[in-house]
């Protein structure tokens, strides 16, 4: 493992800390690797904020996370112990009862830390260029997903607007995947929408998704034979250089020539739309 | 071609104030003795009052900071202006972290034309300039993060200063920028141990001889000996505390013979020893300043109502957020900087706010030289940018500023000077701290002004007040490189504006200094690192003053 | 009395309409309601697209149909009466100042979102969100009643400030989330983490309900205010039992984990009241 500037031991002078509902290949090369129950992030989350306060909690609801309190005591006291800590969170979390909540718990833990020592931490995002499209899409509309753009102007609610929702409601009446694979992925009622519905599908590979589409478009790899720029996790920009020629076009072809053909059909563009009025 | 006739003319550049005289625009989009012959648009400005375009000294619009800002602040995304897609406009928010298509809108509906990021990471400066790809019609310059860059710390620790000169140079060259922006020098380093640089001549944490004081001459001594167009840009040290007169005024006196541009001068002039004693120290701010004829100044006044900070000084944000308990964001960017993120609202009815707005309006009118003390609001720390004509009306209208100053807690006239501040700003000096100031200090030769040669780009207002009685907030026209971009407050033309960077001399062997250290101590491929000139539309080089 | 009948059904791409609206409407008369804009998609069509309308310039508005993925009914209003004979949309009476809305059948999330004033009624099931801040806010509701019959969903008043939330059936996660003040009354308790992270504010159960490790048992006994809250409820036809001597309340203290002042009483039938 390397060497830090200021952690000249390396693996030996940090402490890792694993935490899983069950053992993982990081759990055992981990320090501490604590183990608890399924669905109980929050709970624990919870309780790091009251005992790094101070404050105090229930020790028989704390039992039912899977830990002693003392254990989480001991925890809580490392972390402010250390000279600089982080905390790696993922999908285990954000996509187990209670969702976006579990992250925001860990942010705030994070947040929180800094009044004793240096604290942060780090979302591990999906695959693919995820972060990138967060990073365009906040610059443009204003926000990082879950975009309406329906009104003439961008409007943002988790949801309502988010692709499952949206799909599982079928309040759309035409998809477009670029990059992505609902039809692997998504409950059955979004799959059953995108096969009633007009769904256009753009990349390398036949998918799932392209299964049930109308239109499957095969695009060149992108970071491979098509370039671009890539955000990694911590949005970081990194430029793609293609090494391979493909004779597919790229995903950026496809996309202008479809807006150049909806431009030619008469009566698209939607006429005048009105903003919602302000909250005041 | 354009020709602007019967408009009385602001041009104290030139010496023009308020004569009525024609300005020519050439099909290259240069203002010209006279046009002749072929396509002439003649805008008739009867009646109107003719400026250069304004010019933003600093401002944060583009770039991982305020991207991360626009994802901290839905509530205000959601209230904020709308921009609606239509053929010609790309749909998006203003607010005070507009998007990327709304702050060109927004900027050229002022009659703003020449606008400049004030921090850049070197890590993510491709970000950085792929969102003033997405910025139309104002043109841009952007300042590079270098005061808590560790391979330049780890150098001026070791008194290697020349190898610390060509570091910059490189580093300027490889992000594609413009100039040099010190924040918080040395804090924002010692905030990856969760610590700050308060104390000028204390070593920086986790160094054992670099100081502040020490980033802050050396930078500037380099800067002067690259010969950059623009001064060292800082954001000093200890901003925003109760007290920081003293820190601000040593900071004026280290850089004695050098150039600087101190930011937002607002937030580093505070009086007393805490909260509850704090006090106005602009006239002290102001009298040192003026005796330093070497530097320049923008103000970073604050404007009631809602804010967002967005700054590099991350341990400054930390203690905001603990101080209001507003929500906070922060991001660190390995090895070179960060940033930190705490929406704010400041409040007439609070005293330290109220002491805040004063001290940028006593800035303003206190330091007698125009020439050297630019009006802006440190956009969005202190208000939004095109708050900008209420900041113009406090200083133009001394009946209005008596009005407004009376709004004020009682306490608070006992803590400022304001009160007693007869100086009204005619509008010369208007177009002076709004544009050719700015653009002197920035070393844009064809900026601010309206002599043949300099950029056409014009903003027009009525020599009328609207039906509020307030002056300069609507353009009647607006024109970027001769072209009418905004007209009677509708955006007629999209054109796509410049980036303004610089080549500095630099040793070429620094690179290969650079890459094995960089390599060690980053998480990227060195090939990765520079930003490539193809990232950039319309690059245009602005030559070192030795070149 | 304006009425409006939905024509046909609106099944798929939902129907944005928040002119239907007493504010909005009170002025107009037939043709000008008749001629108001709601949003399908991208597209703007006019509200007889989708509604027969009998009526004008009134501030009582009467709505038949499955309008369930109608939203925005009743956004900011101020003043009158909103009758939904049938299920409503997202958002009802979101930003609502004033007034009342009352639905025969069953509502989406968001409803009262925003509020700062005025009642509305649900008889059946609603979604989540209710009373709630819209992502980002610092607070949600911030007066006003919001009465639901039946189930409700996620972070029900989440950081509501003030005003009343009363739900008849079982609600989901988070109920109270981040909640500033106010009261919310659960009929039928709760799933999880009911009072996350609350500041200040009471949250009443008449069942039992998993806590947070984060809740503190205080003590047992019957408030006072409990009494009053019970008579202002008896009004609207809603019995919250106070009577010592038919059990009592055990209160929680939290969310210790945010230093927070809030409260839930959880009503413990035949329970000794202790001092």
């Amino acid at each position: 493992m390397q060497k830090g500037k200021f952690v000249p031991q390396g693996r030996k002078g940090r402490t890792m800390i694993t935490i899983d509902i069950r053992e993982t290949p990081s759990a055992r090369a981990a320090d501490i690797a604590l183990i608890i129950k399924p669905s109980k992030d929050f709970e624990l989350g919870t309780t790091m904020r009251a005992l790094m306060k101070g404050q105090p909690v229930d020790e028989a609801r704390v039992a039912e996370i899977g830990l002693s309190l003392d254990t989480i005591k001991d925890l809580v006291d490392r972390m402010k112990r250390a000279k600089f800590g982080v905390i790696f969170f993922g999908m285990g979390l954000s996509m187990t009862r209670g969702k976006h909540m579990n992250s925001a718990g860990i942010l705030n833990i994070a947040a929180e830390m800094n009044a004793f020592t240096k604290f942060v931490c780090m979302p591990m995002r999906g695959h693919g260029n995820v972060t990138g499209a967060d990073v365009v899409l906040r610059w443009t509309t204003g926000y990082p997903f879950g975009v309406n753009l329906s009104r003439g102007y961008p409007r943002f609610n988790p949801g309502e607007f988010s692709t499952v929702d949206l799909l599982v409601r079928g309040d759309n009446d035409a998809t477009l995947v670029l990059g992505a694979d609902p039809g692997a992925t998504m409950p059955q009622p979004a799959i059953e929408h995108l096969k009633k519905t007009p769904t256009i599908v753009l990349d390398p590979k036949v998918t799932h998704t392209s299964q049930l589409a109308r239109v499957h478009f095969t695009t060149a790899v992108t970071g491979v034979s098509a370039g671009g720029t890539a955000y990694r996790m911590d949005e970081i920009p990194i430029t793609l250089r293609p090494g391979l020629k493909s004779p597919y076009p790229t995903d950026e072809e496809i996309i202008n020539r479809i807006i150049a053909a909806v431009a030619r059909k008469p009566g698209w563009r939607p006429g005048p739309s009105a903003q919602m009025t302000g909250t005041a | 071609m354009v020709r602007i006739t019967g408009g009385r003319v602001y041009d104290p550049a030139n010496g023009v104030e308020g004569v009525v005289k024609d300005i020519c625009i050439d099909s290259a989009g240069r203002v010209v003795a006279d046009v002749n012959g072929g396509d002439v648009r003649t805008i008739d400005a009867t009646g109107m009052l003719v400026f250069p375009g304004g010019v933003d000294v600093h401002t944060h619009v583009a770039g991982g900071a305020l991207n991360f800002a626009r994802g901290l602040v839905p509530e205000n995304q959601r209230v904020a202006r709308k921009f609606v897609h239509t053929p010609e406009l790309r749909a998006g928010i203003g607010g005070l972290t507009p998007t990327t298509f709304a702050t060109g809108y927004l900027y050229a509906g002022m009659g703003w034309t020449t606008v400049n990021e004030a921090a850049v990471p070197i890590l993510s400066a491709k970000h950085t300039h792929e969102e003033m790809h997405d910025i139309p019609i104002v043109d841009k310059s952007t300042l590079l993060l270098m005061a808590n860059n560790e391979l330049l710390l780890d150098l001026l620790e070791v008194g290697e200063f020349e190898r610390a000169k060509s570091l910059v140079g490189w580093m300027l060259w490889a992000s594609k920028t413009f100039g040099i922006k010190a924040v918080n020098p040395g804090g924002v380093a010692a905030w990856k141990w969760g610590k700050n640089a308060n104390q000028l001549h204390q070593p920086i944490e986790g160094y054992s001889k670099v100081t502040a004081a020490q980033i802050v001459m050396d930078l500037a001594r380099i800067v002067d000996e690259l010969g950059l167009p623009h001064p060292m840009h800082i954001h000093q040290n200890n901003l925003g505390v109760p007290g920081n007169v003293g820190s601000t005024i040593e900071t004026m006196n280290m850089l004695q013979g050098r150039r600087a541009h101190l930011a937002h001068l607002q937030f580093h002039a505070y009086g007393g020893q805490d909260w509850s004693t704090m006090r106005s120290g602009a006239k002290e701010v102001a009298d040192a300043f003026m005796a330093h004829k070497n530097l320049t100044c923008d103000v970073g006044a604050i404007l009631f109502g809602d804010a967002v900070t967005i700054t590099a000084d991350g341990p400054w944000q930390h203690f905001l957020h603990e101080l209001t308990g507003r929500k906070w964001g922060n991001l660190d960017v390995e090895n070179e900087t960060g940033c930190g993120i705490v929406p704010y609202v400041y409040s007439d009815h609070k005293l330290v706010n109220a002491i805040q707005w004063a001290v940028g309006l006593e800035l303003l009118l206190l330091i007698d030289d125009p020439w050297r003390v630019y009006l802006t609001t440190d956009h969005p720390n202190g208000g939004g940018f095109w708050r900008y004509p209420e900041i113009m009306r406090l200083l133009m209208d001394v009946e209005f500023r008596k009005s407004e100053v009376k709004k004020l807690p009682a306490e608070a006239l006992n803590r400022i000077s304001l009160p007693e501040i007869d100086r009204q700003y005619s509008i010369s000096e208007m177009v002076i701290v709004t544009s050719a100031g700015p653009a002197r200090a920035l070393g844009l030769k064809q900026k601010g002004h309206l002599g043949a040669g300099a950029d056409g780009d014009v903003t027009i207002y009525s020599a009328k007040p609207d039906s509020d009685g307030v002056m300069f907030t609507h353009p009647r026209y607006v024109l970027k490189g001769g072209k009418v971009v905004v007209e009677e407050g509708q955006i007629r033309a999209l054109t796509e504006g410049r980036v303004f960077l610089v080549h500095p001399e630099f040793d070429p062997a620094i690179e290969d200094f650079i890459r094995p250290i960089f390599q060690k101590l980053y998480t990227l491929s060195f090939e990765n690192y520079p930003t490539e000139m193809t990232r950039l539309k319309h690059p245009e080089l602005v030559p070192c003053l030795l070149q | 009395m304006i009425t409006l009948t939905l024509k046909q059904p609106v099944e798929g791409v939902p129907l944005e309409a928040e002119s239907i609206c007493p504010d909005v409407m009170v002025t107009l008369d037939n043709a000008g309601v008749r001629a108001l804009p709601v949003y399908f998609g991208k597209r703007q069509c006019r509200i007889d697209d989708f509604f027969t309308v009998a009526g004008e310039k009134s501030d009582e508005i009467e709505v038949h149909g499955d309008l369930k993925k109608v939203r925005w009914i009743g956004r900011g209003m101020t003043r009158g009466r909103i009758s939904i004979d049938g299920n409503a949309g997202m958002h009802l009476g979101a930003y609502m100042k004033g007034g009342a809305i009352e639905v025969s059948g069953a509502a989406s999330d968001w409803v009262g979102g925003e509020m700062s004033g005025g009642s509305i009624r649900v008889a059946g099931n609603a979604g989540g969100q209710i009373g709630a801040a819209y992502r980002g806010s610092p607070r949600g509701m911030t007066d006003g009643t919001i009465m639901i019959g039946g189930s409700a969903g996620l972070e029900i008043g989440m950081r509501m400030k003030r005003g009343l939330i009363i739900i008849g059936g079982p609600v989901r996660d988070f109920a109270g989330l981040e909640m500033k003040g106010g009261t919310i009354v659960l009929r039928s308790g709760a799933e999880l983490r009911t009072g996350a992270w609350m500041q200040r504010g009471t949250i009443i159960s008449l069942k039992p309900i998993p806590l947070l490790p984060s809740f503190l048992y205080s003590s047992s006994y019957a408030p006072t205010f409990v009494g009053v809250l019970s008579k202002q409820l008896a009004s609207l036809g809603v019995a919250l039992p106070f009577d010592a001597q038919a059990g009592a309340y055990q209160r929680f203290l939290g969310d210790t984990a945010v230093v927070g002042k809030g409260e839930i009483l959880v009503w413990n039938a035949h329970a000794a009241a202790s001092a």
